[in-house]
């Protein structure tokens, strides 16, 4: 049976994969508090496969494991020629490092980034989602505020501060917000010394 | 060939992606950001900050970043596939010197005081000292192992060599678990202001000038894109130089000291960049009219010398070979004329802390000469 460390020291919410990989039949091991922790757990325990984020900060502990203890895991790269090199390249792409002891073969970590790939990519795509989200939301807060710059600053009604705003965007084949961005950055100042005045 | 194309030949590639990891020396990184000296040699450059040292050579070796601020032990581990990928790389210069220390917890550091020689101060620890650094092949590494063999110390029997993130050292060192580190600017010089360590050596004064970070690529980029390399050496340089005028750390160093970036005092940061409590030989430097810059093979070969006096690697003989195809001198050469650097005629030989001068001939001969080796 594999043993295999899943290191969760990021704001990736990867949690659950060491239950569903626990159900799958592997022997998960403890997770590391701390680099130092880390360091002793694969020296001493010895695992398998090390699955971590590939933005994790702890990545460089487990460089030093493979650098200097020949039966620590090594990193696994998109480029290695490995013939599930898809898989890895899946799992890479999903932000998924895998670190394997030598010699083990291919077919027999396939499972375990099949699960990882999954979990990380649902987790990218709630991400993609999340940030989207957050990305419209600041977007027509701009373009509220530089509406009502333009409404107080030039008397205008709504629906012509938001012609104005349309039609700088389309002569100067800009985005809306970004038109918004402008405008609100050029009154800006000029608030500041207002509110300083009061 | 067209006789009358223009010195210059227009970047193949205009925009590129640098990755760095969040230092103090990562300052000309900034610097050319930030005044976008890459313009006037047609580039657009973006920054890309990495979380570790393993993720910025992924990305490099995977196409995502094209060049990036970089341990020069560590491309020449690419090199050679130690513990991972290999790949053949390229030092396009070295973008700064010194600015690394060896700090100790206060109370390995009045071990010493009391002991005098660092073996008894660790012997009275009463159990295997720790010390922690920032990648195996890398610079960091390199500078523990040299200083403790010096020292008498074992690095690879006396003591456990950790890697721990640089910004969780200060707080590493508060605890029992960690007795020393050696870790690049400001790190040390937070732990000193926190009060939870002392600074030992200064890099520079185990090797004085020692090349540090270096900008590397992969050997294709240079290959595919010739002139968008030699336009990032000159932009670089430009932002080397222009770190030497008056006042324009202390200006990076407000950019660096973002929560974004290192999230750490901007005066602490200048103070370093500034390097006025240190010595000469061993204060950070970025340009110094071009001293600073140049590839110089020797230098990586002396890498190889540690790698192999350590055990990383077999004896090989072709060290020259390696360092004559890994280092770009006729690139930097051409990159530094054009904007008018100049690059040095002749080289000193760098004399250690242990008393051994490294010539850059034999590397076998160097290697054998040091009694304590892996």
């Amino acid at each position: 049976m594999l043993r295999v460390l899943l290191v969760t020291d990021t704001d990736k919410p990867i949690g659950d994969l060491r239950d569903t990989l626990a159900r799958l039949g592997y022997e998960m091991l403890a997770n590391p508090a701390t680099p130092q922790a880390l360091h002793h757990v694969v020296e001493r325990e010895r695992p398998d496969v090390i699955i971590v984020d590939t933005e994790s900060p702890s990545r460089d502990t487990l460089e030093q494991l493979a650098v200097m203890n020949a039966t620590a895991p090594r990193p696994v790269l998109m480029f290695s020629s490995d013939a599930n090199q898809q898989l890895i390249r899946a799992a890479v792409h999903a932000g998924v490092t895998a670190y394997l002891v030598e010699g083990l073969a291919g077919e027999r970590i396939a499972p375990i980034l099949e699960v990882a790939l999954a979990r990380f990519a649902q987790e990218a795509q709630l991400r993609e989602r999340l940030t989207q989200a957050e990305r419209e939301l600041a977007e027509r807060k701009v373009i509220d505020r530089a509406k009502r710059i333009l409404m107080e600053q030039q008397k205008m009604t709504e629906p012509a501060a938001y012609a104005t705003l349309r039609k700088r965007a389309m002569d100067q084949s800009l985005k809306l917000a970004e038109v918004a961005r402008q405008i609100v950055a050029a009154a800006e100042p000029r608030d500041h010394a207002n509110h300083s005045r009061k | 060939m067209n006789a009358t194309r223009p010195p210059h030949a227009a970047p193949e590639k205009t925009h590129l992606k640098i990755g760095f990891v969040p230092l103090a020396d990562a300052a000309p990184l900034v610097a050319a950001k930030r005044l976008e000296f890459g313009h006037a040699h047609g580039l657009t450059l973006e920054l890309s900050r990495q979380p570790s040292w393993a993720a910025l050579r992924d990305k490099l070796l995977a196409g995502e970043l094209d060049a990036a601020h970089t341990l020069y032990g560590l491309v020449y581990g690419v090199q050679l596939g130690m513990g991972g990928p290999r790949q053949d790389m390229a030092v396009l210069m070295v973008l700064n010197r010194n600015g690394q220390a060896i700090t100790l917890s206060n109370r390995l550091a009045d071990a010493l005081a009391e002991h005098g020689a660092l073996p008894r101060a660790l012997a009275a620890l009463g159990r295997k000292p720790i010390f922690a650094q920032t990648f195996p092949t890398g610079t960091h590494a390199m500078w523990l192992n040299y200083w403790l063999a010096a020292q008498g110390t074992h690095p690879l029997r006396d003591i456990d060599s950790v890697v721990i993130p640089p910004p969780q050292m200060v707080v590493a060192l508060t605890g029992e678990r960690l007795d020393g580190f050696c870790a690049g600017e400001p790190w040390p010089a937070l732990a000193r202001q926190r009060g939870v360590g002392r600074t030992v050596i200064r890099s520079g004064e185990i090797w004085p000038d020692h090349p540090e970070k270096v900008l590397a690529c992969r050997r294709d980029f240079v290959a595919r894109y010739p002139n968008t390399a030699r336009a990032l050496v000159q932009t670089m340089l430009e932002a080397c130089r222009w770190l030497d005028g008056a006042g324009h750390r202390k200006e990076i160093a407000q950019w660096l000291a973002r929560p974004e970036m290192l999230g750490v005092d901007a005066a602490l940061i200048a103070e370093q960049l500034d390097g006025r409590d240190a010595s000469d030989r061993a204060r950070v430097k970025f340009f110094e009219s071009g001293a600073v810059n140049f590839p110089l093979e020797s230098e990586g070969i002396w890498f190889l010398t540690q790698f192999e006096r350590w055990g990383m690697i077999a004896r090989r003989g072709d060290y020259r070979e390696i360092a004559r195809e890994v280092n770009q001198t006729a690139l930097y050469r051409k990159a530094a004329l054009a904007i008018g650097v100049e690059v040095p005629a002749a080289f000193g030989e760098p004399v250690f802390v242990d008393g051994r001068v490294w010539d850059g001939g034999n590397a076998a001969a160097y290697v054998e000469g040091f009694g304590v080796r892996g």
